[in-house]
């Protein structure tokens, strides 16, 4: 099966689209005992994956600094290892299961939000895969909302520093001429 | 099952942009109703989510909606707005939330605008307690939401009263408080009426503040930008508050859920809300020509400043184009922010024009309303805890449905036929066109200029535009039916609804005025029905007029019951021809114009009790005006009233003129017209507005008596 990631082409096989479910099609034909076992496979990976408490970044081997080039290239790097295809034929389970590990790692770190909330929440000391959408919305509406105070805090003290200097004798404005006009006005009394 | 119960108030619930519906269970605990949100997903990470929001929420409350009258002990300690000041933001909090219970409390016994009110509660109590009003001048656009600053301002106590007969009014209004700086009630003025007051202000050397609180979605209408644009060129200290609640499009919902956003503005605005896109889009940029190098770096500086202008900035740049300052967003609902960033404002000596972008959630607070597909905007009596209105059922229809089931029905036959309103969709009844006909249905925004236009371009390409348009909203447009339609005889239909007196909406929505200003207008053709039968005879009249533009106009309410055509498909009229309704033998005709006909007929039967024979006759059109009738009627009595629900002006006047150049009235004719007297009518129920304008059967017969001579006591 030829993965559309550039792997090396294996003779006698279509090119397809890669997706994790089909991978597992295509074992089917060759291992029985892994179609029955793929249900569990997910939950499992999950559960080993929380449990051995490898993050993303240890996974693909990479610094949390990484920037999405090195993401890319270790994510290719590691497909490309752990495979089903080209994986030793008494290690696929495991390294199939490393694969959709690897797999779902790009998926998270190679979007820049995503990425934005797993490193939140490394920092606090979970680690869960990235199908918790629903929580990912909500923590992005949290997100969004501390940021938008340092943007407006900004936003603030940039306009008292323009209005400091805002009816300074060059600025004719309707608006600055009365209001000179009232200072002075005001400093006549 | 682990049962999560979110605070209502703090529920982070998705907006329905995509019209999708997340299944929602409601349960009811202590008598106060939550929403749980049903994921789907494992229930560990259900509670992983209460969890953080109970982390993330500073203060937990469960509101009180349980039909009895709330507790509200902060609230009873406000008498006067300058009371707030001696809260803490604590207190603040809290006491929007009593603010909260006391409008769903009220509005469920009296109806009116319950989810717009509750999205600003928090805006409303930082905006008091930060200003002083009345020196300070607070505007709110439109209006419907001013509930809780009523509340605050001394009229707590006359809140039952609300939208009522001689109660209070349901949109701000000078007359009735200091407090209401400007009387609103159509969209997009507040920005032009504040600039007016600071200008005013500055003129007089007066240094006290101006506030206008507009929404996004009256921000679809060109006087906001026209007063934005006015406003920067002027540099005066003005703070704009944009309300947010991305219900760009006034959600009266189509069948299937809410309206979504119209137009490229509400994407504008989106995007300022998510800057983070744009310094995710910023930092993933740095790092490509990091790794690329020198030669790319003009390329993504250029790259950064577009980026700026296409995702974070768009609409900031916009508001700073017109020479604005722009603060935000800012999070509507965290009382402490909206404190801060209004001191910090209030508190330069010259800002000049600040926009304030608020971001906010209609219907927050109140579970029934935040997941409302129109988010219970507008809304009859309710039951507190469940958010059911109590709609009447009633034997028949609303005109407006009437209307809707016929333009479909011709729309059916006619694939040119295309629907157009003003974000009036469930008030227009042409959500029912647009679920019929999804791409022939057109919602502007609250832009009823744009929509006359806009029709007439469609007509001119041959299409039959039927732009449905409240009578007083109407008015907005005028220049755009005289210069763009009417001068140019392009065959624009006009569906005007809400003709007449309208009921607890009071002078700012009554419709008196449509028959006066559409009939002065050389090529137009103007009618009204009866009743539902004759408005879907209309519908197939105005229809077939593919020559010159043509109106009708019907009330608020609902049917009498007449026998509709098969398949609500009307046949169309003789242009031009009134009818008789009943054949008098005796010297006296009424002739009426549009519902009151019904009325004039009720009348006939009262004086028929007291011996006198009348002649009821159905005007149907009022231009071209049926001479043959009018010829008929003066000739064969000796005493003709005209009656219409309208202003001065109209039909009446249209008759009386005709009756002038035909000689009619040098001979024994006694001629009487009775319209809407020469003054606002007060909110009220629509019957109550009937009997102070004296339209009512017993009003018609009285004047035919009067002209008679006698006088008849209890009449």
């Amino acid at each position: 099966m030829r993965c559309s990631y550039g792997l090396t082409a294996i003779p006698g096989t279509d090119a397809r689209f890669f997706s994790p479910e089909t991978s597992f099609l295509q074992l089917r034909r060759t291992f029985q005992p892994t179609r029955i076992k793929f249900g569990s496979f997910k939950i499992k990976a999950k559960i080993d994956e929380a449990r051995k408490e490898m993050s993303f970044y240890e996974l693909l081997g990479i610094s949390e600094r990484g920037t999405s080039l090195e993401i890319k290239q270790a994510y290719k790097q590691l497909a490309r290892k752990y495979h089903p295809d080209v994986s030793p034929p008494d290690r696929v389970e495991e390294y199939t299961e490393r694969f959709i590990r690897v797999q779902e790692a790009y998926e998270t770190l190679s979007d820049p939000r995503r990425r934005a909330l797993y490193d939140k929440d490394l920092a606090l000391g979970i680690h869960l895969a990235f199908s918790a959408r629903r929580r990912y919305q909500y923590d992005e509406d949290l997100e969004d909302r501390s940021e938008w105070k340092n943007r407006w805090q900004s936003q603030l003290s940039e306009l008292k520093r323009r209005s400091r200097n805002r009816d300074a004798g060059g600025n004719m404005s309707w608006g600055a001429r009365m209001r000179r006009q009232r200072e002075e006005l005001s400093k006549e009394l | 099952m682990a049962s999560s119960i979110f605070r209502t108030n703090y529920l982070p619930l998705q907006q329905y942009q995509d019209g999708y519906n997340p299944i929602y269970r409601k349960f009811r605990s202590n008598g106060v109703a939550v929403a749980q949100l049903e994921t789907g997903n494992a229930n560990n990470e259900r509670n992983t989510m209460a969890k953080r929001g109970q982390q993330a929420t500073q203060i937990k409350r469960l509101l009180n909606f349980s039909g009895k009258e709330p507790s509200t002990p902060l609230l009873d300690t406000i008498n006067h707005p300058i009371d707030t000041k001696n809260l803490s933001i604590q207190e603040l909090g809290k006491l929007a939330d009593e603010l909260r219970e006391e409008v769903v409390y009220t509005v469920s016994n009296t109806g009116g605008h319950l989810s717009a009110s509750l999205g600003v509660a928090e805006l409303t109590v930082a905006l008091h307690h930060v200003f002083d009003t009345p020196k300070d001048k607070i505007i709110w656009d439109v209006g419907h939401q001013s509930y809780p600053h009523k509340i605050l301002t001394g009229r707590r106590s006359r809140m039952h009263s609300i939208r009522q007969t001689c109660g209070l009014a349901g949109f701000p209004k000078r007359e009735e408080s200091i407090h209401d700086a400007f009387g609103t009630g159509h969209s997009s003025t507040s920005i032009s009426a504040g600039l007016g007051m600071a200008v005013g202000r500055d003129l007089l050397g007066k240094n006290n503040n101006v506030i206008a609180v507009i929404g996004d979605g009256a921000m679809t209408a060109g006087m906001a930008y026209e007063a934005l644009n006015n406003a920067g060129y002027l540099d005066t200290n003005l703070i704009i508050i944009l309300n947010d609640n991305k219900q760009v499009s006034l959600p009266t919902a189509t069948i299937d859920g809410p309206a979504p956003p119209v137009g490229a503005l509400s994407k504008a605005l989106k995007k300022l809300q998510s800057s983070r896109e744009f310094h995710q889009l910023r930092e993933a940029a740095k790092g490509i020509t990091k790794q690329i190098g020198g030669q790319t770096h003009e390329i993504a500086a250029k790259f950064d400043s577009h980026m700026r202008g296409v995702v974070g900035g768009s609409g900031a740049s916009l508001f700073e184009e017109l020479g604005l300052y722009y603060i935000g967003p800012v999070d509507g609902h965290n009382v402490e922010d909206l404190v801060y960033v209004l001191n910090e404002v209030r508190s330069m000596p010259a800002p000049g024009p600040v926009l304030i972008h608020v971001i906010t959630e209609k219907g927050k607070g109140y579970a029934p309303a935040e997941i409302a597909p129109d988010k219970m905007h507008g809304v009859v009596k309710f039951d507190p805890k469940s958010g059911k209105q109590m709609k009447n059922k009633s034997a028949t229809r609303s005109y407006t449905q009437y209307f809707a089931e016929s333009l479909i029905a011709e729309a059916d036959e006619d694939d040119k036929i295309v629907g157009i309103h003003a974000a009036m969709s469930g008030g227009t009844g042409l959500n029912l066109f647009q679920k019929r006909f999804p791409d022939r249905c057109f919602d502007v925004g609250i832009a009823e200029q744009h929509a006359v236009t806009f029709a007439a371009g469609l007509a001119s390409k041959g299409l039959k535009p039927f732009c449905a348009i409240y009578s007083s909203f109407l008015q907005r447009g005028f220049d755009q039916v005289a210069h763009d339609v009417d001068l140019q005889k392009l065959p624009v239909r006009f569906a005007i609804d809400r003709a007449g007196l309208v009921g607890a909406d009071g002078p700012t929505h009554c419709g008196s005025f449509d028959t006066t200003f559409l009939a002065c207008l050389p090529n137009m053709v103007v009618m009204a029905p009866s009743n539902e039968t004759e408005l879907m005879h209309m519908v197939a009249t105005a229809a077939a007029i593919d020559d010159r533009p043509s109106c009708f106009r019907y009330p608020r309410g609902n049917g009498i019951g007449s026998i509709l055509p098969p398949n609500n498909k009307g046949t169309p009229l003789q242009i031009g021809k009134g009818r008789v309704l009943r054949e008098g033998s005796g010297r006296v005709a009424i002739l009426g114009y549009g519902t009151i006909v019904q009325s004039c007929m009720k009348a006939a039967e009262q004086l028929q009790m007291l011996g006198i024979s009348t002649t009821v006759a159905d005007a149907r059109f009022c231009k071209p005006i049926d001479g043959d009738l009018l010829r008929q009627l003066a000739r064969e009595h000796e005493i003709l009233i005209t009656a219409e629900e309208g202003s001065i002006g109209g039909f009446s006047t249209h008759v009386s003129h005709f009756l002038c150049l035909n000689g009619l009235l040098d001979g024994k004719l006694k001629w009487r017209p009775m319209v809407l007297p020469d003054r606002y009518i007060d909110h009220g129920s629509q019957s109550d507005q009937i009997e102070e304008a004296g339209l009512r059967s017993k009003h018609i017969a009285a004047t035919v008596l009067s002209l008679l001579g006698q006088t008849r006591g209890g009449m």
